[in-house]
């Protein structure tokens, strides 16, 4: 040891001995965090009782003047927990219990187009089963030539696709059928959420299997205490269906369908089966529960959608939005979320004065088929009470209906694919509201 | 448009000859093409050239090995009869047996009145299974088996496959059939003395059963109208959530409130909001043996035991003489103090 290098020891002691030359308020949670580096290990964020204006300028703040946390005291990172209101949440009266229920995405925190994993909205019918992958199995059998039983190894070494899309459930608005009354965005627009997602496309797996002549729909099922069915027809599983075992990145979450699920883009996410532990391929479709007695759609005659698959043209604005009003007038760049289940969305208006004019907004960030698309619309606010709204084109043309439109043809009772023109009414106060319009 | 814009992963050469090896198999698709197509408008294409990047590179495939990389095992008839359980309107899927209305009656109060309710009317938030007869055109349909469901094979897939809720794939077949047959019963559409069968539930004629159409969207058509597209002095709010009051907004309207001095409101029965979340679906009505909150009788010689015996067996599960209590009922997020909580809001209302 050359000399002048001091021994661990010794910055032990310049550690106690710098501690003692902190404020007071500070000193515990210095030596909390400095002392870590000594190995103890997930001493966990302190929050040191600090007058805030010590943080301001000309202060110097403590965090400057201190050690932070040292490597892996988390090994797994977790937010800020300044961050601890960024949460999915429910509404508790929408289901009997919290087992077969749904949880939203907190919308109006998020940037970009990519949802965290730990932010997904979480839809159940029968609970978050925990699978160990060594014990999962994929089976893949009816009309085919080999049937077939993968282990998540086997399905790992088939070559993958990444590939950034949207999932969201039909039933998300559709609680606004009748009237406004999800009063944030989170529960107005959170059943929906856009990640990466890693697999093999269903196409690679029935080549693999062979299909035999007649084959015309696929049933997924989940290894889940639902056992989640539906039938999918083959046209889509030929086309860009995939089986997924990756999102963001990381292996699926367990609320998210791990270890494996399927992926049907831009359809309804009850399609996209979670814990996917077999696929059937037959002639005809099999009419399971979730197919008929839910996610049908009732008309006004008495009539009902079925196979209504497809998400339609949808947009809202994240920023105002209830969660996040205005402070003060001024410059404000207006944002919000576009997406189509049928492709890419080519554009988006604005109107501020509840549909009477529209403005064209700017698309920002990547423009991805049936992924959600960031717009943008800078604003000055001059304090006047405003009728705020998005309305989205996508790449067929079709352009976002307004609720009017949408309950002439199908009435208020349909409860699913509610995808109209959303309306946020802005106080002078600054303060936003959920409301409806004519 | 082609499949590449349309936003799939470029077919490339495996799927081609999926598809050149299927045309045939297209022939019952137009359903699907119906519930997919999109509106044929003034042609447009994206404005927008966006490369997706993590589409630009896919691994080509091995050409000797095109369509078999010969990955997993055969899947075997026995493997297949274990997990094969789906049953379609055609009743193929069936396994045999049969069951009696009068045996399903039993069963049906055992296992499913708790939450279905004793005529199908369904308790609290749960499904309602019976009746509805005539409701779909009006305002607030029930759609129930009877009224709205098209097939008796979807019942007896769904009853077969996930219920009772707390007890998924634990019925015997025959226990499936008597269930289905009491409640095509309460649905009014067999009689009293009508045994279910393999054979004869794919004849059993569902009213809604011509009462679905495939999708036939888009089905609006809107403009996009960039000026003076409606009268201003026209326009009405109909509607306002903040009226109704329904939604939690606490988390962003929070501060201010317990900015105040009312923070530190301590709710004065934790453990009942854990109950309604977490035991009432056994609990309430007896499922699976569970002790009935209210009954003094079931519960006098399990308070004997003592607190903390029964917060034991509620947050570590306990095989017992007339059921099973699952760890934490199966709810293991909850913590060991919010089951004891619950344990003890149970015991308050079940004693003299």
């Amino acid at each position: 040891m050359s000399k002048g290098r001091p021994e661990p020891a010794d910055i032990l002691s310049l550690v106690a001995e710098k501690a003692n030359s902190l404020p007071l308020p500070e000193r515990r949670a210095f030596l909390l965090r400095g002392l870590a580096l000594a190995g103890a290990a997930a001493a966990g964020p302190v929050l040191a009782a600090v007058d805030p204006d010590d943080a301001l300028p000309p202060n110097i703040p403590p965090w400057t003047r201190s050690l932070g946390r040292g490597v892996v005291t988390v090994p797994y990172g977790v937010p800020s927990e300044f961050e601890a209101n960024v949460i999915r949440r429910t509404v508790p009266w929408l289901t009997a219990n919290n087992i077969s229920s749904i949880s939203f995405t907190p919308l109006p925190e998020l940037k970009g187009i990519i949802t965290p994993n730990g932010l997904v909205f979480e839809r159940y019918h029968a609970g978050v089963p925990d699978i160990d992958p060594d014990q999962h199995r994929l089976m893949i059998h009816g009309m085919v030539e080999r049937p077939l039983v993968l282990t998540m190894n086997d399905l790992m070494r088939f070559p993958s696709v990444s590939v950034i899309r949207f999932i969201e459930c039909p039933a998300n608005g559709g609680m606004e059928w009748r009237g406004a009354q999800m009063e944030a965005l989170q529960f107005t627009h959170g059943m929906l959420s856009c990640c990466e997602w890693t697999g093999v496309p269903l196409s690679v797996l029935l080549e693999e299997v062979g299909l035999k002549k007649g084959a015309a729909w696929i049933l997924a099922e989940g290894a889940d205490g639902a056992a989640m069915t539906r039938s999918i027809p083959l046209e889509k599983a030929l086309d860009d269906t995939l089986v997924v075992y990756a999102q963001n990145g990381e292996a699926l979450r367990p609320e998210q369908g791990y270890p494996v699920r399927l992926l049907n883009p831009g359809w309804e996410g009850n399609t996209s089966v979670k814990w996917l532990r077999r696929l059937e391929i037959g002639d005809q479709p099999w009419y399971q529960r979730e197919e008929t007695s839910k996610y049908t759609d009732l008309m006004p005659d008495g009539r009902a959608r079925k196979f209504s698959f497809t998400q339609e043209t949808n947009s809202v604005i994240t920023f105002p939005c209830p969660e996040k009003p205005l402070t003060q007038r001024g410059r404000y760049e207006i944002e919000g979320l576009a997406w189509s289940g049928r492709g890419r969305i080519r554009s988006v208006d604005i109107s501020l004065d509840g549909g009477v004019n529209w403005r064209r907004a700017e698309l920002k960030g990547l423009v991805l088929p049936k992924a959600l698309t960031r717009f943008s619309f800078m604003w000055d606010w001059d304090g006047s009470p405003a009728l705020l709204q998005s309305r989205a084109i996508d790449e067929t043309g079709y352009v976002q209906p307004t609720l009017t439109q949408l309950r002439a043809v199908r009435g208020v009772e349909s409860i699913y694919h509610k995808n109209s023109i959303h309306t946020w009414r802005l106080a002078e106060t600054g303060e936003v509201t959920n409301v409806q319009i004519d | 448009m082609s499949r590449s814009t349309s936003g799939g992963f470029s077919p490339g050469h495996i799927l081609a000859g999926v598809l050149g090896l299927l045309c045939v198999g297209f022939a019952p698709l137009t359903m699907a093409a119906d519930a997919t197509r999109v509106p044929e408008g003034p042609s447009i294409g994206p404005d927008v050239a966006a490369v997706e990047i993590s589409l630009a590179f896919r691994p080509k495939p091995d050409p000797q090995r095109v369509g078999y990389y010969g990955f997993g095992e055969t899947a075997t008839p026995a493997m297949i009869a274990g997990w094969d359980i789906d049953v379609r309107p055609d009743g193929r899927g069936l396994p045999p047996g049969s069951g009696s209305v009068a045996d399903g009656e039993g069963l049906y109060e055992e296992k499913c009145a708790a939450c279905h309710g004793t005529f199908g009317e369904g308790e609290g938030r749960w499904p309602m299974i019976a009746g509805g007869f005539d409701t779909l055109t009006e305002s607030r349909p029930e759609k129930t088996v009877g009224s709205y469901w098209p097939y008796a094979s979807t019942l007896w897939d769904y009853v077969h496959r996930t219920m009772p809720f707390y007890e998924p794939q634990s019925l015997a077949d025959d226990e499936v059939y008597a269930i289905v047959a009491y409640v095509l019963y309460l649905n009014d559409l067999v009689e009293e003395d009508f045994v279910l069968t393999r054979a004869n539930l794919a004849t059993i004629e569902m009213p809604n059963r011509e009462g679905f159409f495939v999708d036939p969207r888009p089905d609006v058509r809107n403009v996009a109208c960039m000026e003076d597209c409606k009268d201003p002095k026209k326009i009405r709010i109909t509607g306002d959530s903040t009226e109704l009051g329904v939604t939690p907004v606490e988390h962003f309207k929070g501060e201010a409130e317990t900015a105040g001095a009312t923070a530190a409101v301590v709710d004065p029965n934790p453990g009942q909001k854990v109950y309604q979340q977490a035991c009432a679906t056994c609990h309430k009505g007896g499922l699976a043996g569970a002790p009935i909150v209210g009954d003094q009788t079931q519960w006098r010689s399990r308070m004997a035991q003592g607190m903390d015996v029964l917060a034991d067996h509620a947050i570590n599960g306990y095989q017992g003489s007339v059921g099973y209590m699952p760890p934490k009922g199966g709810q293991v997020q909850l913590t060991d103090d919010e089951v004891t909580a619950a344990v003890r809001y149970m015991i308050e209302n079940s004693s003299d």
